[in-house]
Parts: C-alpha cells; sequence; structure tokens
C-alpha cells in the first residue's frame, strides 16, 4: 500500500494541512488506513503527527472530513510544547494508531479514568526523523498509561520495523537494554511537559511503570472495537467527523468525499516564533 | 559587526567572515574582534560558532588568513557531533572568544598539559538560541577543564548579558540554583561526545569541578596574554601556529591593509546526512 501526502498551506500557519492520499486518492488517517498492516496482526500501521525534536502540536483532526492533520491551537494561537531540559521539541516520533479510539464513555477497570476521545497516540522510537503525514509500519513494544487531566491517554511505544534495532527489540525489557533511559525520559517528559504552561505535572497510572507488549496488544484491540462500534454507528459521534472513502458498509461512506478536498498547494513553512526556542527548567523534573 | 557567507553550508567550501559594518571590510573573527574583557563586569565579547540544538561543528579556522568560520574536517568529510540521548545535537550557543589562545608551548600553571592551540571555547547557556558568526557580550560565570587527547580545552560558562536570566545568574551555584541538571548535563556531554566515534571519554582535570568565577576570571586574562604574545610575533614554536593575518593590531608583524575581496557567493544550505538523526544511548 502507498501512502502519499497532500500539503495546503505552510506549515506553522493556521492554513496548514496534510491530508493522506492512497495512490493518489485522499483517505481518512483515522479511518481508513487499516489498524494492522499483515495478516498476523504483528505489524501496525502508523501515522506520524509529529517529527522528533520538533515543537509543532500537530494532530489528526477529528472534526475535519477525511481528517487531515493540522495544528492544534489554543486561544486562535498555534500551538506549540516546550523544551524542557535537557529535551528539545518532542523526544520521539509521535503519531497515532488509525482505525483507534479513546472511548470517553468508558472508564477503564484499572486506571479508573474514562478515555480521551482521540485516536490512540504512539510513540515511535526509531533512529530517523519521520516527516509529518508519513504511515510507518512499527511493531508493538509496551504502553504507558499517562492520566491528562483526569483522562487515560495511553502512549504505545513502538519502532518501526525496518530500523537497525528492529530485530533486537521484542518486548519492553529490550527497551531499556538497547536504549538505556530512554523509558524514563519518556516518563519525565510527559509528567512534565505542560508545566511551562502553568498547568500541573500529569501523573502516570501503575506507577508510571510501562506495561510489556502484551498488555498493549489488548489495550490496542480494546481501542479498535470502540472505534469500530464508532464507525458503525452505534455510538453517538458527536463532533467527530467519520466520513471514509473506503469502508463501504459503514453509513459515513462517502464516493465523491474525495473531490471536496482541496487540491494540494504547498507553501514553504513559515518561521516559527523565536520564543518557542526558549529552554525551561523544571526544579526535580529532571533526575 | 556582520557576516558574508561563502559557498554551500554543510560543505567544505562553505565560510563565513566577519564584517565590519560601516566600511564593509573583512575582519578577523580570532584577532580583529576585540575580546574587551572587564574585570568588573566580567564581561566580554563571544563569537557564536554553534547554535544549540544543531550538530555541524562549525569553528574559526585557525589555519585560513581572515580566520572565517568553517566546518571542521575529519578524513575529508565535514563534521557533525552524534545525539547523545537525551541530548540533541549541541545543549549550548557554543563558541570562542576573540583574541585568546590556549598557548599549546607552555604547560598550565598547575595542570601538566599544555594548551590546545584554540581561542578558548565558551558554553553561552541561555534560554534563546543564537546564531553562526553572532557577536554577543556575555557575563562570565565559571569553567571546567577538559583534557581531549592530553591538550589543556578549557570551557567557559557564560551568558548573554541580554538573556532573561542573566540578572539572577552572577556564579557556577547560580546556574545550578536556576538551571538545574545543566551543570551535570554539561559534563556529561562534553565526556561522552566523541564516544559514538570509537574515542574514549575525555577527562577533566580538578575532577570535573566547576570552577568559581575568580578562576576563570585569571584562566581568560592568562589565554588573553597568550594571543597578546602571539599576534605580536613573540612566540616561536616547531608546532603550526595560528594565522595571525590581522587588520587592527598595531605592531603586529601580520597587520595587514585588507583581506583580499570575499565573494558574497552563498549558495544555500547542502543536505544534511539522515545518519545525522541518530541518537545514541549511554550509561
Amino acid at each position: 500500500m502507498s501512502y502519499t501526502t497532500r500539503q495546503i498551506g505552510a506549515a506553522n500557519t493556521l492554513d496548514y494541512k496534510v491530508f493522506i492520499e492512497q495512490n493518489g486518492v485522499p483517505v481518512s488517517p483515522f479511518h481508513d488506513i487499516p489498524l494492522y498492516a499483515n495478516k498476523e496482526k504483528t505489524i501496525l500501521n502508523m501515522i506520524v503527527e509529529v517529527p522528533r525534536w520538533t515543537n509543532a502540536k500537530l494532530e489528526i483532526s477529528k472534526e475535519q472530513k477525511l481528517n487531515p492533520i493540522i495544528q492544534d491551537t489554543k486561544k486562535g494561537k498555534l500551538r506549540f510544547v516546550r523544551n524542557c531540559f535537557p529535551h528539545h521539541g518532542y523526544i520521539h516520533n509521535y503519531g497515532a494508531f488509525p482505525q483507534t479510539w479513546e472511548n470517553p464513555n468508558v472508564s477503564h477497570p484499572e486506571t479508573k479514568a474514562v478515555g480521551d476521545n482521540d485516536p490512540l497516540d504512539v510513540c515511535e522510537i526509531g533512529e530517523q526523523v519521520a516527516h509529518v503525514g508519513q504511515v510507518k509500519q512499527v511493531k508493538v513494544l509496551g504502553v504507558m498509561a499517562l492520566l491528562d487531566e483526569g483522562e487515560t491517554d495511553w502512549k504505545v511505544i513502538v519502532i518501526d520495523v525496518n530500523d537497525p534495532l528492529a530485530p533486537k527489540l521484542n518486548d519492553i525489557e529490550d527497551v531499556d537494554t538497547h536504549l538505556p533511559g530512554l523509558l524514563r525520559a519518556t516518563n519525565e517528559w510527559f509528567r512534565i511537559y505542560k508545566i511551562p504552561d502553568g498547568k500541573p505535572e500529569n501523573q502516570f497510572a501503575f506507577s508510571g511503570e510501562c506495561k510489556n507488549k502484551k498488555y498493549a496488544e489488548a489495550i490496542i484491540t480494546e481501542c479498535a472495537e470502540a472505534w469500530e462500534k464508532l464507525i458503525k454507528g452505534e455510538i453517538d459521534p458527536k463532533d467527530i467527523d467519520l466520513t471514509n472513502s473506503t469502508l463501504t458498509t459503514t453509513p459515513s461512506y462517502s464516493t465523491s468525499v474525495a473531490e471536496e478536498i482541496p487540491a494540494p498547494s504547498p507553501l514553504a513553512a513559515a518561521p516559527i516564533d523565536k520564543s518557542v526556542d526558549k529552554w525551561f527548567f523544571i526544579s526535580g523534573g529532571h533526575h | 559587526m556582520n557576516t558574508v557567507k561563502q559557498g554551500t553550508k554543510f560543505t567544505q567550501d562553505f565560510k563565513t567572515y566577519a564584517i565590519e559594518n560601516d566600511s564593509g571590510k573583512v575582519v578577523s573573527f580570532f584577532h580583529d574582534i576585540p575580546l574587551q574583557f572587564d574585570p568588573a563586569t566580567r564581561t566580554a565579547n563571544m563569537v557564536v560558532e554553534v547554535p544549540r540544538w544543531s550538530n555541524a561543528k562549525f569553528e574559526i579556522s585557525t589555519s585560513q588568513p581572515g580566520n572565517p568560520i568553517v566546518q571542521d574536517v575529519k578524513k575529508g568529510s565535514v563534521r557533525f557531533v552524534k545525539n547523545l540521548f537525551p541530548f540533541k545535537g549541541y545543549i549550548h550557543n557554543y563558541g570562542a572568544f576573540p583574541q585568546t589562545w590556549e598557548d599549546p608551548t607552555t604547560t598550565h600553571g598547575d595542570l601538566s598539559v599544555v594548551g590546545d592551540n584554540d581561542p578558548l571555547d565558551v558554553c553561552e547557556i541561555g534560554l534563546r538560541v543564537l546564531q553562526t558568526g553572532d557577536v554577543k557580550r556575555v557575563k562570565v560565570l565559571g569553567s571546567l577543564a577538559m583534557i581531549d587527547d592530553g591538550e589543556l580545552d578549557w570551557k567557559i560558562i557564560a551568558i548573554d548579558i541580554e538573556d532573561e536570566l542573566a540578572g539572577q545568574l552572577k556564579d557556577i551555584p547560580d546556574v545550578e540554583k536556576h538551571c538545574p541538571g545543566l551543570l551535570s548535563s554539561t559534563r556529561r556531554w562534553f565526556r561522552d561526545y566523541k564516544l559514538p566515534d570509537g574515542k574514549p571519554p575525555n577527562v577533566f582535570a580538578h575532577d570535573g569541578i566547576f570552577l568559581s568565577l575568580e578562576k576563570t576570571v585569571q584562566i581568560i586574562q592568562q589565554c588573553s596574554n597568550s594571543w597578546k604574545r602571539l599576534i605580536a610575533g613573540e612566540v616561536t614554536s616547531a608546532k603550526s601556529l595560528p594565522a595571525t593575518e590581522n587588520v587592527s593590531n598595531s605592531g603586529s608583524p601580520k597587520l595587514i591593509q585588507s583581506f583580499d575581496l570575499v565573494a558574497n557567493d552563498y549558495k544555500g544550505e547542502g543536505p544534511i546526512p539522515p545518519e545525522i538523526d541518530k541518537s545514541y544511548y549511554y550509561l
């Protein structure tokens, strides 16, 4: 399957949109791209939203038709994550699993918190810096349960199957062996990343422990089932746009939606405000 | 002060020269940009070579007349530092003090090692990212004595006087207080940054302790005096000494009228090899 991107406008502006195309035709990264990339379900598709070491908080728009990737805004302004020493921007290639949904109506039995109403978040830990809208084939290694403002926000840890380290990483303990310090840094990063914006430190369920591959796979299955109910029309989607161009048996299937998507109009990235470069030192955040 | 760039960035033909604002005349980053060290306010001028979070090892060329900033070359390729997890590229705005020199012909006071034949290195720790070729007034805070391949290579810790943190930082303990983790990360970064290239860790004099402001002032004065001997032509050595052509130091044997005109033919950035994205992990 070959996926490409269709860019509208310039990065770091409110106009910027990145649609995903399959063989040149726009599809929804939330609904059309299959979660599993092989029959055995050992390889998954991941949609990259934020390349490592960048700050722009890009995410799949739930509300817009065919769910393009756009930059999140706060009070009408573009949102950038702050640099918390010693980190620069995001420390992973960050993104989401297609065809998954964290159901906000259901409380998880172990975290005791409801889902955050988003596709399942993914942290890809391979050596290459990915690009916005890239569809990567990844293998699952583990999962952390972030509790973000009272909601469960699972972070699944994965590696690109084409990464040189991928054959050596098969479960969460292999990450500590081959990438020592990465899981601790991941924990720290998610705990403190909103502190510069005046928010409290985030908490993790399970005392911050990263659960193993088996646990992660169960969470993915759960979120895939929740999405399935959503796309079949069994749950009120509220603001979520379910329009898709490949799922012929769903009520939101559309044969014409691809034609409504604007033609590509890529522009060079706009300069990022210098204030985004600022480094924040968080007391007690860094070990 | 302004700059003029030549060639394609991230290739061996790329050079950044310092230009005097009024005259448009090329000046040497090493010998003509004044240090203007003021022991009372502990401030001096710094030349920025490498912006924080970048990997290309830009440095003032000591061998080329006019001492442009160029990218260091190792084994025929331009050099990039590797990413040492959790860091991305350099963790400071890195550069040098002009009109200073770590003398390779004498050992340093209590340390039985000679200088590395370069201007004094500076780590600017402000919250902003500075640019290659910037000349900034910085406040000196302390120093770390790194020993690299048997040569003394001081790292002076300083902050841009215009940085929002500058008013709160006067000495090393203030850095620890306001920038928790920065000093230990700095030591670790310099210790380990050559490990990905198969080299041993760097070591430090004084057990890796950051020296106070007082001691650091003396080091800067020593390196300033060494440079004065160098520019006056008073140093002779079997080692190859830096190119000292300059346009502002009266009495210097290498004082010249002007550097040959430098063409303004910047060709933009070349590609950075994708392997520079990789992070290296050490316990």
